[in-house]
């Protein structure tokens, strides 16, 4: 697989902008140094934050000098910490284009991405952090339109892999929808599905994605009928909807 | 003191919120507001401005609620109670000006409060569901507790964030239900 990506921030928007080069590789314009500065700063965000991380500290981690740092990033402390959003990002796309490009199968696909992401988001020492102290600056990612644009990126990154097994309108939608789940289950720890856990997440995929998959296709080549409720009223199949009522099914 | 006392310092918190933003509500705004003392605002909810804004937002969470409650009531089937309450909820959030400024200006103010409250909001979607996912008939070898905490972390998923789903158009409404949501909970209606 060689799709490689970085994700940039421009004019507030995250967009997915596909590159040849290598996502840990500076451009040649680019400092040396900017990969260890980022690395650097990961480590201090996982001790102190955001707010008490300077770029003092940032440059003694790293083990540069101050005028290396602002050379690096002119803008300072906050071109850096964007940097660090962008290239975590890509890092994440990176790993995930790399196992769901090598899965054989759309539920290896699926249970190997949201794994992946799981386990990254779970084991980000520095997200954790920032979560636990600093939770407005990234809920603020997660709610609303940012969580829109945070769905729409995820899954134009990783709908291509899914393609293999339907429709790209198919793909984009199942990839956002294994987006929320993961986001989902990552936020809000669940105390019976651990989705960092390849047997779990086989169970929540082959439970209700490969289910859900079948009736997306199914509604969009018109083999399953839906009707809508009418507006103010209930369908007209109502009564003998209720009649099968007794009819509940194993239960447990 | 008394239930309707906390109730009318709430609304006045509300309120102020409303004209001039969370971070700029003070304890002070909410006893002139109110028509008290700051001492007696202080008596009702002794964690100050914290536990008023954390109270206000438990308290608009709720009147979300019962509003959304409402209007499930009288459809016939698990698919009509999730397309009317989608729709419901989706339109309640994008027409609630108070919650639609503080989140475009203040996020950060309301989030850490919303963030406490999601995960009763999540366990009350899945206490409502749950009797409605019986009634539809659970499909074979799926738990009631993992299906309606399913269904209720993606209610809340789309109505906060639609992505590529129109939720004010029930025929994706409707495909979105018997789909994403529905597809693996429930057994297929042709076999009902």
């Amino acid at each position: 697989m060689t799709y490689r990506s970085t994700v940039a921030r421009a004019q507030g928007e995250l967009r997915v902008v596909d590159s040849a080069a290598p996502v840990d590789a500076p451009t040649p314009s680019e400092s040396p140094h900017r990969v260890r500065i980022i690395d650097g700063t990961l480590a201090c965000l996982a001790r102190h934050g955001t707010v008490k991380t300077t770029v003092d500290d940032i440059a003694r981690e790293s083990g540069v000098s101050r005028a290396t740092v602002y050379r690096a990033f002119p803008g300072g402390r906050d071109e850096i910490l964007g940097a660090v959003v962008d290239t975590e990002m890509a890092r994440l796309f990176s790993a995930l284009g790399v196992r769901m490009g090598n899965a054989g199968d759309l539920t290896t696909a699926l249970v190997g991405g949201i794994v992946e992401a799981s386990s990254r988001l779970g084991d980000h020492a520095a997200l954790r952090f920032l979560v636990e102290h600093e939770p407005g600056m990234i809920l603020g990612h997660l709610a609303f339109d940012e969580s829109d644009r945070l769905l729409v990126t995820a899954s134009r990154f990783t709908a291509p892999f899914l393609a293999r097994w339907m429709s790209t309108d198919e793909a984009e939608r199942v990839a956002e929808w294994a987006t929320r789940i993961v986001l989902s289950y990552a936020i809000a720890p669940s105390e019976h599905l651990d989705l960092c856990d390849e047997h779990d997440a086989t169970r929540l995929v082959t439970t209700f994605m490969l289910p859900g998959i079948e009736a997306l296709h199914g509604a969009s080549t018109g083999l399953i009928d839906i009707t809508p409720f009418p507006p103010g009223g209930t369908r007209p199949s109502a009564e003998i909807r209720s009649g099968v009522g007794g009819n509940t099914g194993p239960v447990g | 003191m008394p239930v309707d006392a906390r109730q009318h310092i709430i609304e006045a918190t509300y309120a102020c919120v409303a004209r001039r933003g969370m971070a700029k509500t003070t304890v002070e705004d909410v006893a002139r507001e109110a028509g008290i003392s700051r001492a007696t605002v202080y008596r009702a909810f002794p964690g100050g401005r914290d536990e008023l804004v954390d109270a206000t937002v438990s308290w608009a969470v709720f009147d979300f609620f019962a509003k959304l409650y409402d209007r499930i009531q009288g459809a016939t089937d698990l698919e009509e109670v999730m397309e009317r309450g989608i729709m419901f909820a989706h339109r309640s959030i994008v027409e609630h000006e108070v919650l639609q400024r503080v989140m475009q200006t203040e996020p950060e103010t309301l989030l850490p409060a919303l963030t406490v409250e999601s995960n009763r909001i999540r366990e009350g979607i899945a206490e409502v569901l749950a009797p409605f996912v019986v009634d539809r008939g659970l499909a074979p070898g799926v738990d009631l507790g993992d299906a309606a905490d399913f269904l209720a972390r993606m209610v809340l998923s789309y109505i906060s964030a639609p992505g590529r789903w129109d939720l004010e158009d029930p025929t994706q409404v409707a495909r979105l239900v018997r789909s994403e949501l529905l597809a693996g909970v429930v057994v297929p209606a042709s076999l009902r």
